[in-house]
């Protein structure tokens, strides 16, 4: 990865709807709907979307450390893993890009011990009196650092212990307060929000995800910026701070790294900063190993869940829930697996297949690495609609778990709203199925297309873009397959 | 990069593209479907199976329960650890699994039913497809994902996926060659 100041689709025409939506990024929503650009410049409204979801956060932890260790009946569980999630996955990531970064509790200790203020600005005085100022040691994060891959082994970390983490109360509040500590302890060393850019297992494939988005924020001119010295979008001014996740929205083409923290909306003095409505999938550009390797462990993950959680083989389940059968040996075969899978097995299929479809296309001036990279964007589209597939049953099957613990949070026998007792029951299970093929079918579809128009940017002509790309095309085919057998069949 | 204006008649164009392209696929999809269904059902004679399920601490033996639409399922349950339930769905069965007894209470939850005492409960699989099993009595930390399979022949909804699956590829080949062929040609 690398801080995207650049343009990454210089070589790319807008595609046609984009164009025809009303300008290269789509719709400008500030401009259609009255109100809204006053609403994203207001100062107060990150502190209190946070702050309100910090409150709820505290409850859930508190529920965590004294509630039911049975999972299904203690609200940290039902809610950050179950609702929250889904929520997450299936609606906020690809509708709403980060938003949830917007709001996210995680790092708002830090953020605020940053800025020694909730809401307000600090600026300085004299000469600088035009500069945000920071407490804190506000030392660049190492230049060997800057990308996803501690993002990346993060994830595959909790992922191998996700039995543990994601049944156990007590195991996701000290694993979420182990990273309000770790984000809290970075930003008094390190500028801004260097824990979501760089650290947060979350954060990693929410930037992932949200290339898909349908919204995103972008200059509305981009020569504005051009020929606008003062950059306070960047280095910040007496109305708001410089991007905290050190983006350059003035160049900005991706929603990748951007927390939509809305800073920038504050800082423009000529309001070019907008939030446009888009096309679903309308980025196709990875950069990085890292980042491709981020498409494979998530597929690769949506899959191991499938058989781990949703599975009916008790094998895997012994073997992921070591902590309870003492099967270590069987952890261990587990854990080496998973990893193999997302690090070893998968990426070399992909790899194989980005060879052979270079090799089809005949266009040696195009680097393996470069085909490798830019073809892994086909696993983004079909990683977020196998996620999909798989979190609509958790919530059709365990809804019933939410209306307990709202009467219920702790498991203590309360029933606060009348709905403890409410019998478990999935809602409409027979329709899983005809949920999830639809599903995997346009995360296919989506792939197929969108790598192809990865392959012409890389191969030029159709011509050896087309043959470039059927590898791919099979690989994602067979792995849609293996989603279906493994969901429906 | 500045917006480019662009004339009616070349939105037109790309409109007439985009949907042709878009029934292609779909009839791609369509051909697909229905072939994977014609070529992967396959049904035989229902029969009666005598089946026990043994439920424990989080998995059902045997994990997937295979059967032909119109079978006769006879089950018998027995939990070897602690209290299980045995929630089958798109069948409308409930079943408690009390460990060391040969009895288990069965119920009809869309009825609404009292729990009734039985030795065996009989299922008879007339819908096709695929019906998890899941544990309805908390019975510990991975209690909501302790499920199992009855898959029922000819299972159409994952015959289709294929289909529609390798028909969406080979449509997509298909439809790229063509386009790449025809632009070679233009170019020529």
């Amino acid at each position: 990865m690398q801080v995207a100041y650049e343009s990454d689709q210089t070589a790319a025409p807008a595609p046609a709807t984009a164009r025809r939506a009303g300008g290269r990024n789509g719709v400008d929503l500030c401009a259609a709907i009255p109100g809204l650009r006053s609403v994203l410049k207001w100062r107060p409204l990150q502190f209190w979307l946070s702050w309100v979801n910090l409150v709820f956060f505290a409850a859930f932890m508190a529920a965590g450390l004294f509630g039911s260790p049975v999972g299904s009946h203690n609200i940290m569980i039902v809610f950050v893993w179950i609702l929250w999630w889904f929520l997450l996955i299936t609606l906020l990531v690809p509708f709403l890009s980060r938003i949830w970064c917007t709001m996210c509790p995680l790092p708002s200790f830090g953020e605020w011990l940053q800025r020694l203020r909730f809401i307000g600005v600090w600026v300085g005085n004299g000469p600088a009196k035009q500069r945000t100022r920071f407490f804190g040691l506000s030392r660049a994060w190492p230049k060997a650092l800057q990308n996803i891959w501690l993002q990346n082994v993060g994830f595959l970390g909790l992922a191998v212990f996700s039995a543990l983490l994601v049944t156990r109360p007590i195991v996701s509040t000290a694993v979420l307060g182990g990273m309000i500590v770790l984000a809290l302890g970075l930003s008094l060393v390190y500028r801004q929000r260097a824990f979501c850019m760089y650290l947060c297992p979350v954060s990693g494939f929410l930037g992932l995800y949200s290339m898909t988005a349908t919204v995103a924020i972008r200059v509305k001119d981009r020569e504005l910026c051009r020929g606008h010295k003062e950059k306070e979008c960047l280095l910040g001014c007496a109305k708001g701070y410089g991007c905290p996740w050190f983006q350059y929205v003035g160049t900005m083409e991706r929603n990748n790294y951007c927390g939509m923290c809305l800073e920038c909306f504050k800082t423009c003095p000529y309001d070019n900063v907008t939030l446009y409505l888009r096309p679903f999938c309308s980025e196709t550009t990875l950069k990085g190993v890292d980042e491709a390797f981020k498409a494979f462990i998530m597929v690769a993950l949506a899959l191991v869940y499938s058989i781990t959680l949703l599975g009916p083989w008790g094998v895997v389940k012994d073997w992921a829930n070591a902590s309870e059968s003492g099967n270590w040996a069987g952890f261990a075969i587990y854990a080496g697996s998973v990893v193999g899978l997302c690090l070893v097995l998968f990426p070399s299929l992909h790899l194989g297949a980005a060879a052979l479809g270079r090799r089809l296309a005949a266009v040696h001036a195009v680097k393996l690495k470069a085909v490798f990279v830019g073809f892994a964007y086909a696993w983004v589209p079909l990683g977020l609609l196998a996620w999909v597939a798989f979190s609509v049953p958790l919530v059709m099957v365990n809804g019933a778990y939410i209306l307990l613990v709202l009467s219920d949070p702790m498991g203590r026998g309360w029933d606060l709203l009348g709905t403890a007792t409410v019998q478990w029951h999935p809602i409409f299970p027979e329709w899983i199925p005809l949920v999830q093929v639809p599903l995997l079918l346009v995360g296919l579809f989506l792939a197929l297309s969108r790598s192809l128009r990865v392959s012409q940017r890389l191969f030029g002509e159709l011509s050896a873009a087309v043959p470039a790309v059927i590898p791919i095309w099979g690989l994602a085919t067979v792995v849609t397959a293996v989603f279906m057998v493994f969901f429906v069949g | 990069m500045s917006d480019v204006p662009i004339s009616p008649s070349v939105r037109q164009v790309e409109d007439r593209q985009r949907f042709a392209l878009g029934l292609a696929v779909a009839t791609a999809v369509a051909i697909g479907a229905t072939v994977g269904t014609l070529a992967l059902d396959q049904t035989e004679p229902p029969q009666d199976r005598q089946i026990l399920v043994r439920a424990r601490q989080y998995a059902y033996d045997p994990p997937v329960i295979r059967a032909n639409r119109g079978d006769r399922l006879f089950l018998k349950l027995v939990a070897l650890d602690v209290v299980h339930g045995f929630f089958l769905e798109g069948y409308d069965l409930d079943v408690e699994i009390t460990p060391q007894q040969n009895k288990f209470k069965v119920r009809h939850p869309s009825r609404h039913d009292d729990w009734a005492e039985q030795e065996e409960v009989i299922v008879v699989v007339d819908k096709p497809g695929k019906f998890r099993f899941r544990c309805s009595h908390t019975c510990g930390s991975l209690h909501p994902f302790m499920s199992g399979e009855l898959i029922v022949e000819p299972n159409h909804v994952l015959h289709a996926g294929l289909g529609a699956g390798g028909g969406l590829f080979l449509g997509s080949v298909v439809i790229a060659w063509r386009r790449a062929h025809r632009a070679s040609r233009v170019r020529v």
